[in-house]
């Protein structure tokens, strides 16, 4: 949800490389998904009856997901903001983004074990060889050395999104106090994750938990800055914008998954 | 005499097989983008530009500059979607107005976040008058695929939708817009409307 957001960093440019571009009209390009299939893109005069009907999301808790909503609005502009601020007030950016790293670094193994169960084994061992080089080389993975070294970018993979990959449905939207937007797929995922991630075996106290996951939370949002802001500043009703943006970010999530060379 | 005559009236007819033959040769979607684009990241790098007493000379750059290049009418008859019919041409402008505010400064707001990102522009699809140019925006070895959907109005690609790692800008308007008619008449919508893009010009 937070990656959305560099929602509309439309710009920019300087590098320029040589653009496929695929003149016989529309195929090709494996790579990038076809946008134009969609029935709300089509011409407007299209008769089609999917152009007039926008697909309903599944929320029939919707009265009780906006009070959560607006609870997680409170906590936002109260709590965390005033402590993201003081945060990256005192902390310097350099090894915010290290922590970053860090915490990155320690969830490889759900990454891993997904990559595995979507059959993308290559992917996996991407994620195999940035955990050991960022472990080692990186300092207990503060330096993300496989990336900046052997240009070895993340391989980004979910339990939520290996559901979906072997078509497991959605399941209805449900917003939950401090984590935010979900569905049931998605919450089944998070749940999947935790027991993968060894974060979850370390001996720790309640109270060192806490602090472990309120960091982590805190330094994620004091690196990609403004999302939830951005959202409600620019829409008429933040609570559906919210919901639309996860469920089109996680189906992306899906698709991208599905459209992944698996090498069985 | 009649030589020359049968020349130039060969000429003529020579030169008006080739004119239309020239102007069919229309420029790419990203050809045509791309400019648009480069234009929009120098006024964001102009230091002429920067600070508080030049915010409102930036603002009106970029406006006139997005503009070219970007078909608000198209977007807000695709945000409203069936409304769209039902409603009087008089109706649609107001909303459009509404809607372009709105959209401005979203977009806007969203630039004034730039902080030196690359774009690649990884690929094209052309499907008859519609286009989709894809591309890869580099923030911190972090990548984001945004695309520009456009389509062709009498020789020019304009952009209608964006799509940021699959959340289209105009089916997300769409989702709010549509639960909002539900509550409320297409009047109370635009008094909604109203209301906040008024918000964006006391907070600047």
């Amino acid at each position: 949800m937070k990656r959305i957001i560099l929602l509309f960093m439309l710009v920019g440019l300087a590098a320029t490389p040589a653009i496929a571009v695929d003149d016989a009209g529309g195929e090709v390009q494996a790579d990038t998904p076809n946008l134009l299939e969609n029935s709300y893109l089509d011409d407007y005069e299209d008769t089609r009856e999917e152009f007039y009907t926008i697909e309903e999301i599944n929320d029939p808790l919707e009265p009780v997901n906006r009070v959560l909503f607006q609870f997680n609005d409170r906590l936002y502009f109260w709590v965390l903001k005033p402590v993201k601020t003081g945060y990256s007030y005192v902390l310097p950016a350099e090894l915010r983004e290290s922590l970053g790293n860090f915490f990155n670094n320690l969830s490889a193994p759900i990454r891993l074990i997904n990559n595995l169960l979507q059959g993308r084994f290559r992917d996996a061992g991407v994620v195999l060889s940035r955990f050991v080089i960022n472990s080692t080389a990186g300092v207990y993975g503060l330096a993300d050395v496989a990336l900046q070294e052997y240009n070895l970018e993340p391989r980004l993979a979910d339990f939520g999104q290996t559901l979906g990959f072997y078509g497991i449905g959605e399941g209805l939207y449900i917003v939950w106090p401090l984590l935010g937007p979900s569905n049931i797929r998605h919450s089944v995922g998070l749940v999947g994750d935790r027991l993968v991630s060894p974060v979850s075996y370390m001996d720790m106290t309640s109270d060192q938990s806490v602090l472990y996951y309120g960091v982590n939370r805190i330094n994620n949002l004091s690196l990609n800055p403004g999302v939830y802001e951005e959202i409600k500043k620019f829409s008429l009703d933040p609570y559906v914008a919210a919901r639309q943006s996860f469920f089109d970010f996680r189906r992306n999530v899906v698709k991208r998954a599905g459209n992944q060379e698996t090498d069985f | 005499m009649v030589c020359l005559r049968t020349i130039t009236a060969v000429l003529a007819v020579f030169f008006l097989f080739q004119v239309p033959a020239v102007s069919a040769e229309v420029e790419s979607p990203t050809a045509q983008l791309k400019p648009t684009l480069q234009q929009l990241v120098d006024i964001l790098a102009d230091p002429s530009l920067e600070g508080k007493d030049n915010k409102k000379k930036r603002r009106d750059l970029i406006m006139s500059t997005i503009s070219k290049r970007f078909d608000f009418r198209e977007m807000s008859k695709r945000v409203l979607g069936p409304t769209w019919r039902d409603i009087s041409e008089q109706e649609r402008q107001t909303f459009t107005t509404q809607m372009t505010k709105l959209l401005e400064n979203n977009y806007i707001g969203q630039l004034e976040n730039y902080s030196g990102e690359t774009v690649e522009y990884v690929g094209e699809r052309v499907k008859d008058d519609r286009a989709q140019v894809s591309t890869l925006i580099e923030n911190k070895g972090n990548k984001y695929p945004v695309h520009y959907i456009m389509n062709m109005d009498s020789d020019k690609w304009m952009v209608y939708d964006i799509n940021i790692e699959g959340v289209s800008l105009i089916r997300n308007y769409r989702a709010e817009f549509k639960s909002i008619l539900r509550r409320q008449s297409f009047d109370g919508l635009i008094q909604t409307l109203r209301e906040k893009n008024a918000s964006f010009e006391q907070g600047g």
